[in-house]
């Protein structure tokens, strides 16, 4: 078997003449593409790449650690991670998902025993907040703040299956390959997540 | 009466259309479980009410320049070798360190004369005299024929093939071996413990 060699094609006829090289692969390249380019030594596929899914790894690390400082270190320590780590990308699952999984594990290992300090962001797809009475709005992040200090007590794999589940709406099959378990384990620590939240918040009211 | 699984119970409140019908009846039926399936519903809704974090659009510049310096102060990634399966040629060689290895532990056990074993302490200028088994492998000629063979073999490879050691290696060894080879190896092995005063 003949080893395989992604071909990366870089066309400089565009009129973007800042960064003519970087476009094309941001653009078009598919991730594995992307990793490939990166291991033939082009760093700016990287950045491409980091473009491409800091949201998503930055919510994560969010849901995770609480606030935005602590989220936008441990986004920074997963691509890093990733970049190093990138050798090791086998192209076997999506890139998305060895992706999640460097960022749950630095999350579990930076946040699973420090105790988390929320603070809120502007939030998207907000209500109009003009249009919400002020008790109300009050009370729901009241209620969003109770949520976030509950999942937070979770242990690690229900928090992970929660927070992958429901925040990131990834299917459980995805979620498994990414922590490394069964489905059923998964299904499992997402219906002890959900039954330990309950507790919690009902010890809490 | 069989109660939902907890796996039942997540489909149930993701998509109440993946039970299987049986399940369905049974949950019609026992308010236990009708119960439980809405509080974690209740719950999963609560999680589901705390919307994406969202920072400011300047954020994700300047975040996307932070880990671009940061990764160019690294060095670069290396794609390796194990992207790619094994050439004819690594097995071969790979093959031929085994047979060596085996054939050489082998022979070995026979190579050695037998510990002299003095009831008495020796006087220094007697335990001068005696003459160790050479393991010096440097010198070692088996050795030699080894280290050549595997001369263009990297550990990665050798790793990779299945041809490294391992703890239980040696085990797995002595089970491959033929009734009659291990009949000889025991012989051999007798032999040597015999000869040490083991």
């Amino acid at each position: 078997m003949r080893p395989r060699h992604w071909q990366v094609t870089v066309t400089r006829d565009r009129t973007d003449t800042a960064r003519p090289e970087i476009a094309p692969l941001a653009d078009a390249a598919d991730d594995r593409t992307l990793v490939a380019a990166c291991l033939e030594g082009r760093r700016d596929a990287f950045d491409a790449i980091v473009e491409r899914h800091q949201r998503q790894v930055y919510q994560l690390c969010y849901r995770f650690a609480g606030n935005h400082e602590d989220a936008s270190d441990l986004a920074q320590d997963v691509f890093i991670r990733a970049y190093r780590g990138l050798h090791s990308f086998k192209g076997q699952a999506a890139f998305s998902t060895w992706l999640y999984r460097i960022g749950v594990n630095v999350c579990l290992n930076r946040m699973g025993s420090r105790a988390q300090k929320w603070t809120t962001l502007e939030i998207a797809d907000q209500p109009d907040l003009r249009l919400e009475r002020a008790d109300a709005r009050i009370l729901r992040g009241e209620r969003a703040a109770a949520v976030r200090a509950a999942i937070a007590r979770l242990p690690k794999k229900q928090r992970a299956a929660l927070i992958l589940r429901v925040y990131h709406d990834l299917p459980h099959d995805e979620i498994a390959r990414i922590v490394g378990t069964s489905v059923g384990a998964v299904k499992a620590n997402f219906f002890h997540a959900l039954a330990n939240l309950k507790k919690l918040l009902n010890s809490k009211s | 009466m069989k109660h939902l699984s907890r796996a039942e119970f997540v489909d149930l409140i993701e998509s109440a259309q993946t039970l299987p019908p049986e399940r369905v009846r049974h949950l019609e039926r026992c308010e236990g479980c009708r119960a439980e399936a809405e509080a974690l519903g209740a719950m999963r809704a609560a999680a589901l009410e705390d919307p994406a974090p969202e920072p400011s659009p300047l954020f994700w510049d300047h975040f996307s320049a932070r880990v671009s310096e940061r990764v160019r102060s690294e060095s670069a990634p290396v794609a390796a070798t194990r992207w790619f399966p094994p050439s004819f040629a690594t097995w071969a060689a790979a093959g031929t360190v085994v047979v060596l290895l085996v054939t050489t532990a082998v022979w070995r056990t026979t190579l050695h004369a037998p510990a002299h074993r003095s009831p008495l302490p020796l006087a220094p200028t007697v335990a001068s005299q005696i003459v160790e088994p050479v393991d010096d492998l440097e010198t070692d000629e088996a050795w030699a024929v080894v280290r050549e063979a595997a001369a263009d073999l990297n550990w990665e490879d050798a790793d990779e093939a299945g041809i490294a050691a391992h703890p239980g290696d040696v085990e797995d060894v002595a089970l491959q071996l033929t009734a009659a080879e291990r009949i000889e190896l025991a012989r051999l092995l007798d032999a040597d413990l015999k000869r040490n005063g083991a």
